[in-house]
């Protein structure tokens, strides 16, 4: 896929800007992080970049398509090929984990075939592709499983899954790791980092600063703007302090908005939005 | 100590204070008490001075006709009566699964145009319509138009169940598939499935335990409510009823009525238990 332009983009809800003025460009094959304290407009950019929140001003090119003039039909091919992957699974609790992931490929299915795939159960449904997603996450034996009745990290591997299926050029994966534990996060990662090595575009969501830190881009937002855009390098700790300046969480801890990180640098990570986003919540 | 005035007023109990707004609340449902009192000739004394009516009819139920005759009456009316509310709630809900359908409203509409708006904007009202009239026309009443149309028996008793049932069930069923927790649903938009798919895949998983147990509890309603479409002719036990207290044969009435309070509260149980299942 050629790259992700946004250009003077503004999305407001309820006259609050969520995001103002911001243009990014990202390149084809590229990986980039983006940071910012909670509220920040992280989670409002992830959504323009899929036509999931209304336009304010600006302009969002994906793919070299301007997205928000494109017709229904022609917006869900260009969707099909975006992966997404949040911190809250987002997949469906009733269905097998086996079904879940073949969903991944549910976008290119006409009306007959989704009929079929719909009726024909867990297991007739399970292409090969599905079977060997589920296998390279070391998920195999839980294909007929319900999801719900799966832990959290493992429903990440199958979100996780549902990507190796669909093959999007481009991954948006929001705060991913937020709700799974360090093992899965490095596997997931690492899953990512593989699919980006094929050439997919790979934007994640991250309020963990170390984890973003091993991207090679790194984009901080702060109240709806962009205020650093550069490599992990150039991060430092005032830049950092800047970023998350005025968090309400740095405010907890005493009334000096200038310094929040020092306060939390000492774990040298942040956990912002931690139980905040409805984490678990099926 | 209440100084009203103060720049932090306490906290107070759980019964609110005096306020304009309560106070009118107030005057206001004693007002409609006394304006309805009126309007109906409610009057207790009158109540208390019709006991000895209504003594010597319970008295006359008993002791209860168990010939054998009375018993199969009771049989074929309980079986009836339990025939047509299932088939009503499984019509019902056939016709309301559809409906409900297209009367859920798919957020996923941003950046779409006007004209595609209003597009998907049409079979969302006409199919709300549609089940609203089902709905608001009480089924006793649907027994009438269709005992006129159709004649006596337990047909037309059916079919109004069945109605009704419909739009009682495409309402509650619409509301649950749009109260499914959105996010699974958005996540099979945003990667480019169809409307028809997020909804087969997201919503409707989501939503089926709820489709099972609204469904079971309007045939509990059913057979509550076939009981009583037999007044107007529409089948069941209700119609036996209604024959034994125009012949005054009480104690009749009372292995009738008796029979329908056991089978109301078993089918009750029963519900209740799969539901509770369900609900997991």
């Amino acid at each position: 896929m050629r790259g992700v332009l946004l250009e003077d983009v503004s999305v407001g809800f309820d006259g609050v800007a969520a995001l103002s003025d911001v243009t990014l460009q990202v390149e084809a094959g590229e990986q980039l992080a983006v940071i910012g304290a909670s509220g920040a407009g992280k989670s409002t950019l992830f959504r323009a970049l899929t036509r999931s929140v209304a336009l304010g001003s600006g302009r969002v090119i994906v793919g070299g398509h301007d997205l928000y003039s494109l017709s229904r039909r022609r917006l869900g091919e260009l969707r099909r090929r975006i992966g997404t992957i949040y911190q809250a699974y987002n997949l469906v609790p009733q269905l097998s984990a086996g079904v879940n992931v073949s969903l991944g490929e549910v976008g290119g299915m006409g009306s007959l075939g989704t009929l079929r795939a719909f009726f024909a159960g867990p297991d007739a449904g399970l292409s090969k592709r599905v079977r060997a997603a589920l296998e390279e996450i070391g998920l195999g034996d839980k294909a007929g499983v319900r999801t719900a009745d799966l832990s959290g990290g493992q429903q990440q591997r199958v979100a996780v899954a549902r990507l190796l299926v669909q093959r999007p050029d481009l991954i948006l994966a929001d705060e991913p790791f937020a709700a799974v534990d360090p093992v899965t996060t490095e596997r997931v990662l690492e899953t990512l980092l593989h699919l980006n090595r094929e050439g997919a575009i790979l934007l994640a969501n991250l309020h963990d600063v170390e984890v973003a830190r091993r991207f090679p881009r790194v984009v901080a937002l702060r109240e709806g703007r962009v205020v650093f855009d550069g490599p992990p390098e150039l991060l430092t700790e005032d830049e950092l302090a800047k970023i998350y300046a005025g968090d309400p969480h740095g405010l907890e801890n005493g009334e000096d908005p200038e310094f929040p990180y020092a306060r939390h640098g000492i774990e040298g990570s942040f956990r912002l939005t931690e139980g905040r986003d409805g984490v678990s919540s099926h | 100590m209440a100084s009203p005035h103060t720049e932090h007023p306490g906290i107070g109990g759980a019964v609110p204070r005096f306020s304009w707004k309560s106070s009118l609340a107030v005057l206001t449902v004693l007002g409609l008490t006394g304006y309805s009192v009126a309007g109906t000739n409610f009057n207790i004394v009158e109540l208390l001075r019709g006991t000895g009516a209504a003594e010597r009819f319970v008295s006359e139920m008993f002791p209860p006709d168990l010939s054998v005759a009375t018993l199969r009456a009771m049989g074929t009316g309980i079986l009836e009566t339990f025939q047509m509310s299932f088939l009503g709630a499984l019509l019902g809900a056939a016709v309301a699964f559809p409906l409900s359908a297209l009367g859920t409203q798919e957020i996923a509409t941003v950046g779409a145009s006007r004209g595609e708006r209003l597009l998907l904007a049409v079979p969302y009202h006409l199919s709300r319509m549609l089940l609203n009239v089902f709905r608001s026309v009480p089924d006793i009443l649907w027994a009438l138009v269709f005992v006129v149309a159709l004649g006596l028996g337990p047909f037309p008793g059916t079919l109004a169940l069945a109605v009704h049932s419909a739009g009682v069930l495409g309402k509650l069923y619409s509301e649950t598939l749009e109260a499914v927790p959105a996010r699974p649903v958005q996540a099979l938009t945003a990667t480019g499935a169809s409307d028809f798919q997020a909804f087969l895949f997201g919503r409707l998983p989501q939503a089926m335990n709820g489709f099972a147990s609204l469904t079971l509890y309007q045939w509990e309603c059913n057979i509550r409510s076939a009981t009583i479409l037999g007044f107007v002719g529409a089948g069941g036990i209700g119609q036996q009823i209604l024959i034994s207290m125009n012949l005054f044969d009480y104690p009749k009435v009372a292995t009738l009525v008796g029979a329908t309070i056991v089978v109301v509260l078993l089918v009750d149980r029963f519900s209740a238990a799969i539901r509770r299942r369900l609900a997991y």
